[in-house]
């Protein structure tokens, strides 16, 4: 019993200390001060690479895609101003100095005139272009584009009926959120590279492995000269550009070195200069080179391919440790030093901004969120516990640094070491979330079970927000379909219209519902519209697959996986010899949905409190003059609750969605797994479902992810928890993830004790093999009183959806979503 | 060996709270029994003092009787009345506990605190979070009121418990009958008992009943269940054990008996409740300052410290 919840995380302790003027901060300056220095800044748009990327392909038109894109690359590499910023001991930025995003037209190029109207002006994300760059984008880049986007090459490409769920039809630039794609706003889903392959081979030991293969080709055969050598050709040249881009940083830095007259940073730039001309091009020397040579390769992974959220950092603990351990022998690095080198790069991460210029991938991704996931902990390729002492070390800097990036992934497993777990409670416990939780005992499982070896089971790396990656089995990179469920049971409300589209026919007539009799009819029409948007989903990634290869090639994602190398085939083609091809989809709103099920077949068929027709007359008026049902409603059983009968519900939708994808994923050659995992994007898709028999207002936010809808948590979090094991089908494998987002305050986890009861509720979600879960450690009155004064709240770091943003970032809609989600302190 | 307990009898419970984490070991899942000897003036679960079902009423929730009288129009006795401020009234003394009105409620202003369950429907809501107990060394505690005066549910229900292997505690305020507190325990992991004063005659005054029995039952505990883990806890009450010399002499008690102890600082969460059950909150505005919580908790730290036994 506590009599009240004041407890300050040390997070809210250190901006209380800030907004009365004392920066309490003591940890490594360097990085801090160059943290400080972007903190407050506006987001920019730089247009270099945009711009050398189309004077490139207008050149180049007529050859085969990836010898264009790799020359385009070489023509960035060239041509891209680089930067050494002051302080900074990595160097290597995709563009200008501060905060920035860039562009990538030939993705989606046809929004690039609304987007720069609207884009200052946007609530969630805004940015800023000076005027000589606009003109470069109106006058040189976007016309070039104009009806050669990928986005526009899919819009034209769906039939109709999908059409209609997916955009408007008369103006595709605008999501209808119903069957929504997302592979129009990123050209790739979460995505790893394999780092270790550049630190231990360096780009000339793959640019020697591409030469030989070409060596080895049948001079006769037309795969051979048509494919094959051209495939080879790109990676040449994809190798050389970074190398070429590093040698430029090299110059540089022995220019300013020349300049410098600050002895120390002088030293440095020496350093930096020296260092840019070993690597990436040979295999790193020491821990050093490899935090630089890892750097490049992400920073120039950007430029050339919009992976969704940011590329991902692997396993960092994993393939750094032999660079640090033989330093630290050696006592040629300290572990200060070493922190001081990681916080180099998170700052550096955080300048590079994810910049959605489509409001659809603007409104997915509020709050400039990004998510270059740093994985550590987890199991080693022989399937032992992985831990090492750079494990401590990533988890004391996300202790100890201010600042939300990178987005660090913990993995846990059966047999994780008593220090590990307390070190990961005692960090979440810091009061920014992180680090998130990835379960082994899920993960590996099922990625077994889709034919992945034990070893590149135990290897694998959490990409993005909750998936996992084998950097060197998989193959597949299309975006999938986000689907909003509680607009299919708006349809079966409205006989398949929705109340924001009238009179419109969308998805299909399953009858009046005053006409059902019994539940079983009322289940069986919903189920019609159900598995209506699966099949429309489908229909989309058959189209998506199909028309990837024709607009997107990879050269250097492509040289850093096994199967792409051996088969000598681009990563965007549809077969590639070895490769796992782990697609999924989305369920939007799954408590929405199960809430409003429960609803109607508990009072309307069961109870027959309500009937049907009151219940759709209080959806059309959005409740309005009918509290009595509402408050019915929303006092009936609700998922998140540990609760038999809804959790029934949750069981057999998920399995719905099971027994689809197990039927029609085979044809398409790939593996469409269930997750359930919005980012932000609960918010849009709510905007254009009206009420719902769950008493959701019209138009507010859908259920987050796998969690209860909002406010609707009684019964806390060990509940939660329950309620997704309870309504998992463990006996299908094409499960995937399920976002879990806990929150708590700090007052249920203070001292010791605390520590201890949340590492067993961490153990106790390993049991359960839930596959995800974050924390939000955090009061309710400090997010209140942020959103009142967000000035003195800049820096107040909360957990969303899977990541972390600054709460101020984010819109008025968002902040009261989140500030509506049930606390779960007791009293 | 073991064989079922009476698995058909009911006790009346007013709530099962999940993930508890201040009330014994690990996580766990609190029962709350209804019924109480004691009337503690500061009793923040006034709804577990009667041991019948009662009816609630949180004017918060209602809508008010022009948009909804669903209540009125089933109470077969014109117990509920139409009030000037647009909510409603029990008229308690008419009321004959059909609790139909309960039903009938949409926003659940009117709730019943109580509801007779079996031995096997609280074990099943108990084993829901058994995931958890094994990995936190939780379990159930048994809460209230006071347990014991339903002592033959309780004892059943401790027993069923350790048939299913799951860690038990409960609480108590000591002021039982020592044969039913000595059968309960027989089946306890953990002991939570509550000392409020030693001085015979302001006990009796703040909570209805002098102290002799519960400081005697607790010596016995010691004695006859040496093993059994003890937690003595003293609510801090402002005007009532609030001062130096009273948590001293509590102290003094609680050292020669080998057992924990914790203060829990006065808090007033429970006032609402009163309100729902139209009865007046006995403590008023009374507050205790954290600062001064704080204070004791401080010293009560000191006076165990300086005991060899702790």
């Amino acid at each position: 019993m506590e009599t009240n919840c004041a407890v300050l995380s040390p997070q809210e302790y250190r901006l209380q200390e800030e907004q009365a003027g004392r920066d309490i901060y003591t940890g490594r300056m360097r990085p801090y001060k160059i943290l400080k220095s972007i903190q407050k800044l506006r987001p920019i748009i730089d247009v270099e690479r945009a711009r050398y990327f189309t004077e490139s392909m207008k050149e180049t038109e007529g050859q085969m895609l990836i010898l264009r894109w790799a020359k385009a690359m070489h023509h960035i590499a060239q041509n891209i101003t680089v930067y050494i910023d002051d302080n900074q001991l990595l160097v290597g930025r995709s563009g200008a100095q501060g905060r920035y995003g860039i562009l990538y037209p030939e993705l989606d190029g046809d929004f690039l005139g609304l987007a720069l109207e609207e884009m200052p002006k946007r609530v969630g994300a805004p940015f800023s272009i000076s005027e000589a760059d606009a003109k470069i984008v109106v006058e040189e880049i976007a016309p070039y584009w104009m009806g050669k986007t990928y986005h526009e090459s899919l819009t034209k490409a769906l039939p109709d009926e999908t059409l209609k769920l997916t955009y408007e039809p008369s103006n595709p630039l605008l999501s209808r959120y119903i069957v929504n794609e997302t592979s129009s706003f990123r050209s790739s889903i979460q995505w790893v590279h394999d780092y270790e392959k550049v630190l231990k081979r360096g780009f000339k030991g793959i640019k020697a492995e591409a030469l030989e293969k070409m060596a080895a080709l049948d001079p006769l055969s037309p795969v051979d000269n048509m494919e094959k050598r051209p495939f080879l050709e790109a990676i040449v040249i994809a190798c050389d550009a970074i190398v070429l881009w590093a040698q430029r940083h090299a110059k540089l830095a022995a220019e300013m070195a020349e300049k410098e007259t600050d002895p120390v940073r002088k030293l440095e730039l020496q350093d930096i200069a020296e260092r840019c001309a070993w690597v990436p091009e040979n295999p790193a020397r020491n821990f050093r080179d490899a935090m630089q040579s890892q750097w490049f390769t992400q920073m120039f992974s950007r430029m050339e391919q919009k992976t969704g959220t940011i590329i991902s950092n692997g396993r960092m603990d994993q393939y750094l440790y032999p660079y640090y351990k033989q330093d630290k022998e050696s006592g040629a690095l300290t572990d200060e030093q070493t922190l001081e080198l990681m916080e180099c790069m998170w700052v550096g991460m955080a300048q590079f901004i994810d910049l959605y210029i489509s409001p659809t991938g603007g409104a997915f991704n509020e709050g400039y969120a990004h998510w270059e996931a740093v994985t550590i902990g987890g199991q080693t390729r022989e399937g032992m516990d992985a831990t090492n002492d750079l494990t401590y070390l990533f988890l004391q800097s996300k202790r100890e640094f201010p600042m939300h990036y990178p987005d660090l992934a913990a993995r846990i497993h059966a047999r994780a070491p008593e220090r590990y777990l307390y070190e990961v409670a005692e960090t979440i416990k810091e009061g920014s979330g992180f680090p998130k939780l990835c379960n082994d005992e899920e993960v590996v499982p099922v990625l077994l079970a889709k034919g992945a070896s034990f070893e590149d089971a135990y290897d694998y790396a959490v990409s993005g927000c909750t998936e996992c990656r084998m950097p060197n089995r998989e193959t597949y990179t299309s975006p999938c379909a986000y689907i909003n469920f509680p607009a299919a049971v708006e349809m079966t409300m409205y006989n398949g219209r929705m109340k924001k589209h009238g009179d419109e026919l969308i998805g299909l007539e399953t009858g009046d519902p005053t006409s059902f009799k019994t539940w079983d009819e009322f289940w069986n029409a919903y189920l019609k519209q159900h598995i209506n948007f699966l099949k429309h989903a489908f229909i989309q990634q058959h189209i998506i697959i199909n028309l990837r290869p024709n607009h997107f090639a990879w050269p250097m994602g492509s040289a850093l996986n096994d199967c792409c190398m051996d088969d000598m085939k681009d990563i965007h083609s549809p077969v590639i010899k070895g490769g796992i091809d782990l697609g999924y989809f989305e369920f939007m709103g799954y408590a929405t949905v199960i809430d409003s099920l429960v609803a109607i077949k508990k009072l309307i068929y069961e109870e027959k409190k309500i009937t049907m027709a009151e219940m759709v007359e209080a959806m059309r008026c959005n409740f309005e003059g009918k509290e009595a049902i509402r408050q019915m409603v929303a006092n009936a059983p609700k998922y998140g609750n540990n609760d038999e009968y809804s959790d029934a519900i949750g069981k057999l939708l998920d399995r719905e969605c099971l027994k689809f994808t197990k039927q029609y994923s085979k044809e398409l050659g790939v593996h469409l797994d269930l997750r359930l995992v919005p980012f932000t994007s609960h918010v849009p898709f709510g905007k254009v479902v009206g009420a719902t028999p769950n008493g959701r207002k019209e138009y507010t936010p859908l259920s987050d992810g796998s969690a209860a809808s909002q406010g609707c948590d009684a019964n806390g979090p060990t509940a939660v928890l329950m309620s997704n094991y309870l309504t998992k089908n463990y006996d299908f494998r094409e499960r995937a993830a399920r976002l879990l987002n806990v929150k708590f305050t700090p007052s249920i986890l203070a001292g010791e004790a605390g520590t201890r009861k949340l590492v067993s509720f961490i153990k106790t979600w390993c049991d359960l093999r839930l596959w995800h879960l974050q924390f939000n450690v955090i009061n309710q009155t400090t997010l209140l009183a942020a959103k009142k004064d967000p000035e003195n709240y800049r820096g107040l770091i909360v957990r969303i959806a899977g990541y972390s943003a600054y709460f101020t970032d984010l819109s008025p809609d968002l902040q009261d979503d989140l500030i509506a989600r049930t606390e779960n302190h007791t009293i | 060996m073991n064989a079922p307990n009476n698995q058909a009898a009911k006790g009346c419970v007013f709530n099962i709270q999940h993930y508890s984490v201040h009330d014994g070991p690990g996580i766990r899942t609190i029962v709350f029994m209804k019924g109480c000897p004691l009337s503690c003036r500061w009793c923040s679960n006034p709804e577990s003092q009667k041991i019948n079902p009662e009816v609630a009423y949180n004017p918060n929730k209602c809508i008010g009787w022009a948009e909804c009288f669903r209540c009125g129009s089933v109470c077969p006795s014109q117990a509920v009345r139409q009030e000037a401020s647009g909510k409603i009234s029990l008229d308690r003394a008419s009321c004959t506990d059909c609790f139909a009105c309960v039903d009938a409620c949409p926003p659940k202003a009117l709730h019943l605190f109580g509801a007779m369950m079996s031995v096997d429907e609280v074990m099943k809501a108990v084993e829901r979070d058994s995931a958890f107990y094994s990995r936190s060394e939780g379990g159930l505690t048994i809460s209230g009121g006071e347990p014991l005066v339903q002592a033959d549910f309780t004892i059943a229900l401790l027993k069923e418990a350790k048939r299913r292997r799951i860690n038990t505690a409960m609480e108590t305020c000591g002021a039982v009958e020592w044969e039913r507190l000595q059968e309960a325990c027989r089946h306890l992991n953990f002991l939570l008992y509550d000392i409020k004063s030693v001085d015979p005659q302001k006990h009796k005054e703040f909570t209805g009943a002098d102290n002799a029995l519960i400081m005697e039952n607790l010596r016995k505990i010691r004695q006859t269940f040496p093993q059994l883990e003890v937690l003595v806890r003293t609510p801090l009450i402002p005007g009532f054990n609030d001062t130096e010399a009273e948590i001293a002499t509590i102290v003094g008690f609680v050292n020669e008996l080998h057992v924990g102890y914790e203060l829990l600082p006065y808090h007033r969460m429970g006032q609402s409740k009163y309100q729902f059950l139209d009865r007046e909150y006995p403590m008023g505005e009374v507050k205790l300052a954290e600062e001064r919580a704080k204070e004791l908790t401080e010293y009560a730290k000191q006076r165990r410290s300086t005991h060899a036994d702790h």
